[in-house]
């Protein structure tokens, strides 16, 4: 029988059976489609707003979480010391260097600030190498380059928001047919065109004639895809001014990047990804999760494991499911949740409040170890943890906190079944 | 607990939320603009097919390949393929079936045909000046590896000629062989029974039809209605007696159990009776397995396997059994595939106008294949017109996994296809 049956592929899904499988674990993955790593920026975001303060970033993440442990001791890094965080990204830091595609911060400690699609900063803890020189505490001014006719990235958009910021910073267009032959292509299939060496070479020296020396260089994230690293030594090398990548609107190339290393990764590791199980029936007994089943082609797969992993994602994901009067459930083990359960009180009446909506704060709660618990405190099922987006007391997105709190709650969800083993 | 995710085709489309991952994981959109992808060709121009629309909107919908890679990566829940299959076979309405495509449609047919006199019949298919002549008038690539037809019968015969010698038990399986094993590959029958019987099971091969999956393909949905029918018709008294019925061919039996009673809303009990007792050979050995029943006196293998998992054995959605079971022959070092599809989809890569996409498709899994290094000389896949594909793409043989553990059974050998005992 397996050790662990991982339910959800997402960031903490994937960082829990990594955690697990290194101390020897057997572990499968699966997952009902590819979804949230495809969407994401692929950057690590820690905590980047808070509640009482959406007009002011958080510049020394670390500091904000130190405070937020009294003010909302029911958030996921609450039930988490200074050291199991930084050890968690420590842990996804060595990861990242050892598949090939490493990530870096600010160095110090604090936030980086990154432009976003829309030339706004947005500020994140880790980020991809191919991003790092596209920090705006930076000072080269920069030259953001688009392709015209690629969908949905507009260079000047993003220079003229972020001149308005205090930047230095403007845009220029390279003709589409530089890096492909298509005529229709996402940012998917243009990443694959720039896996071709030749292709690389015309883009690099097209740049090269753009740049002014001292400037650095803006692209959208699409800098190759299976052979990004070496993509991104041949085109800084051809320029002769720093590169980055902005993150497109989805499909995300980084998020791609991210998720197919990690696959491979656990590949290696003997751990399976199953992409299309979705979960639809669990059975407990004993206090204890006794199998789940997925849907197939004809009847239900049973699959059984020693500890079961939910990391089925948030509203946004399929950890939960709604009716027309505003029931909100879990959608495996129908866990108690905490949002409000009338649709009335779903949402705050003001659009961008900054206290958010509630029903994007809640979730399931969990003691210390990641396992769900009751309203007194009990767990609920000795076999059962809980990790990323699902976990109550936080608003992720109004917090831009998404990957880091998956990363670390999927880490520490990962070492505390280990233990539990 | 339960939750309510059986979507059904028409409505699953409203669940899409436009996130493209579909569209980044289409084998098809990733090597040609005459596809523009899954999200376009689907839920998007399905919005103008409904609702009493004359005509199709988007005849591009024909490149679609049929894989079902993007039902497997969608978030959602949206029945992608389904819904271009039903776009497929309104144009195949609008338009008429040309010739060439009703042929591919009738591999029973022509298996039949060929098998009267198989060595007429293959040189008649095999040399170059036909080949050439079939594409120029049909349109039937020359690239692709046709099958040849077995010069001393096909498996049906080999199964009568055989009796004698076939395990008679208490335990009993049914076998749907479709139509690859029947007239082309008697030897992927052979390698079933055989690990069948070492297994204790006796095999009942009943008279059956085509599971209808090329007319699906092709748009000929009444025609397929009625095969699906006429198996049903066969097969229902065994499906009563609590018999189950496995298969070697993970299309065919995906389409018993899922693609024809969908697409062809053929939703009688007899038709979900079928389904339920329908199972792929290694789900079902994995059941065996998993209950102890399976023995396990496999011999060293000592081989690089590369194995895929064909799209039509991953839209099963039973995780990959084959890969779980090859697993336990010692000595094996199975390699997994994670290309999306070799390409050839079933008929898609034999139409000439088709075929350097399948071609330009299967390039992942090719160079896969190679980058396992100089001692690999085989490689593993479930499907038939997949093997051959792959066959053509690496220039190795390609094998079912049902050999692969008829071989470490002892019962058979690899390099010739033909059982040891007997």
């Amino acid at each position: 029988m397996l050790d662990l049956l991982v339910i959800g592929a997402g960031l903490s899904g994937l960082m829990a059976a990594y955690t697990a499988a290194k101390s020897g674990l057997s572990v499968r993955v699966i997952n009902k489609g590819l979804g949230s790593m495809h969407w994401s920026a692929a950057t690590v975001d820690l905590l980047g707003y808070t509640y009482s303060n959406q007009k002011q970033s958080v510049k020394r993440p670390f500091t904000t979480i130190t405070a937020l442990r009294d003010s909302n001791p029911d958030h996921p890094y609450a039930l988490l010391t200074e050291d199991g965080i930084r050890f968690a990204l420590g842990e996804f830091v060595a990861l990242t260097k050892e598949i090939g595609l490493p990530y870096g911060g600010s160095g110090s400690g604090d936030n980086l600030f990154l432009p976003s699609p829309a030339g706004a900063p947005r500020p994140t803890y880790l980020a991809p190498q191919a991003q790092l020189a596209g920090d705006l505490g930076r000072s080269e001014p920069m030259l953001i380059v688009g392709f015209k006719g690629m969908r949905d990235f507009f260079p000047h958009l993003i220079a003229d928001n972020l001149i308005r910021l205090g930047y230095t910073a403007r845009a220029a267009f390279l003709p589409l047919d530089l890096i492909t032959a298509r005529r229709d292509a996402n940012t998917i299939h243009l990443a694959k065109e720039l896996d071709d060496g030749a292709r690389r070479v015309k883009l690099g020296k097209a740049l090269k004639n753009f740049a002014q020396k001292g400037e650095r260089i803006g692209l959208p994230a699409i800098l190759g895809l299976n052979q990004h690293a070496q993509a991104l030594v041949e085109l800084n090398k051809l320029c002769e001014v720093p590169l980055f990548e902005i993150p497109t609107l989805p499909p995300s190339v980084p998020g791609v990047r991210l998720y197919t290393a990690v696959r491979n990764k656990l590949q290696q590791m003997n751990v399976r990804v199953e992409p299309a199980m979705e979960v639809i029936a669990s059975s407990t007994v004993d206090g204890q999760v006794e199998w789940v089943e997925s849907e197939t082609s004809a009847r239900p797969y049973r699959q059984r494991a020693q500890s079961y992993l939910l990391a089925t994602g948030g509203i946004l994901g399929s950890g939960f499911d709604s009716d027309h009067s505003g029931h909100i459930w879990e959608t495996i083990f129908d866990l108690p949740i905490t949002p409000p359960q009338d649709r009335s009180q779903w949402f705050h009446s003001s659009f961008f409040s900054s206290e958010g909506h509630p029903v994007f704060h809640g979730g399931v709660t969990v003691n210390r170890n990641f396992q769900p618990i009751d309203a007194s405190g009990q767990v609920i099922y000795t076999n059962l943890w809980a990790a990323g987006n699902i976990l109550a007391g936080s608003d992720p997105i109004l917090e831009r906190s998404l990957e880091g709190a998956a990363i670390v709650t999927g880490i520490a969800a990962g070492r505390s079944i280990v233990k539990g083993q | 607990m339960h939750t309510n995710s059986w979507l059904s085709v028409g409505p699953s489309l409203d669940e899409c939320i436009k996130c493209n991952i579909c569209t980044s994981y289409c084998p098809v959109a990733a090597v040609t603009d005459l596809f523009p992808g899954p999200k376009y060709a689907g839920p998007q121009a399905q919005r103008f097919r409904e609702n009493g629309q004359p005509m199709s909107p988007d005849h591009s919908v024909d490149y679609c390949s049929g894989c079902r890679v993007c039902n497997e990566v969608c978030p959602s829940g949206v029945k992608i393929a389904e819904l271009n299959a039903r776009a497929r076979a309104q144009i195949a309405k609008e338009n008429g079936i040309p010739l060439r495509n009703k042929l591919l449609g009738r591999n029973e047919l022509l298996g039949k045909m060929g098998g009267v006199a198989p060595g007429l019949a293959n040189f008649g298919m095999q040399n170059s000046l036909s080949r050439f002549a079939a594409e120029k008038v049909f349109g039937i690539a020359r690239g692709a590896k046709l099958p040849a037809w077995p010069k001393d019968g096909n498996f049906g015969k080999w199964f009568e000629r055989s009796q004698a010698q076939r395990l008679k038990s208490e335990k009993k399986v049914v076998y749907y062989h479709g139509c690859g094993t029947m007239y082309y590959e008697p030897y992927i029958g052979q390698a079933t029974v055989a690990v069948l019987e070492h297994n204790g099971f006796e095999v009942i091969v009943p008279p059956q039809n085509c599971c209808g999956l090329p007319l699906l393909s092709n748009g000929e949905f009444d025609e397929a209605a009625k095969y699906h029918q006429n198996n049903i018709n066969k097969l229902s008294s065994y499906v009563q007696d609590g018999y189950q019925i496995v298969g070697t061919t993970p299309s065919c039996t995906l389409t018993l159990k899922e693609e024809a009673p969908e697409l062809l809303d053929m939703h009688s009990k007899e038709a979900h009776d079928l389904k339920m007792a329908v199972w792929d050979i290694f789900e079902w050995i994995r059941e065996l397995h998993a209950a102890g029943d399976l023995k396990t006196d496999f011999r060293r293998i000592e081989m690089v396997l590369p194995y895929h998992a064909p799209c039509q054995y991953r839209a099963h959605r039973i995780g990959k059994p084959s890969l779980d079971m090859m697993a336990l022959i010692p000595g094996l070092d199975l390699r997994e595939s994670h290309a999306r599809c070799c390409g050839s989809a079933g008929t898609y890569g034999y139409k000439q106008e088709k075929h350097q996409i399948a071609m330009d498709v299967g390039a992942d899994l090719f160079s896969f294949v190679k980058a396992q290094g100089p001692d690999v000389h085989m490689t593993a896949c479930d499907t038939e017109t997949c093997r051959w594909q792959i066959e053509v793409g690496t220039q190795m043989p390609s094998r079912h996994p049902i050999e692969i553990v008829a071989a470490a059974y002892g019962l058979y050998d690899l390099e010739t296809r033909q059982l040891l005992i007997e």
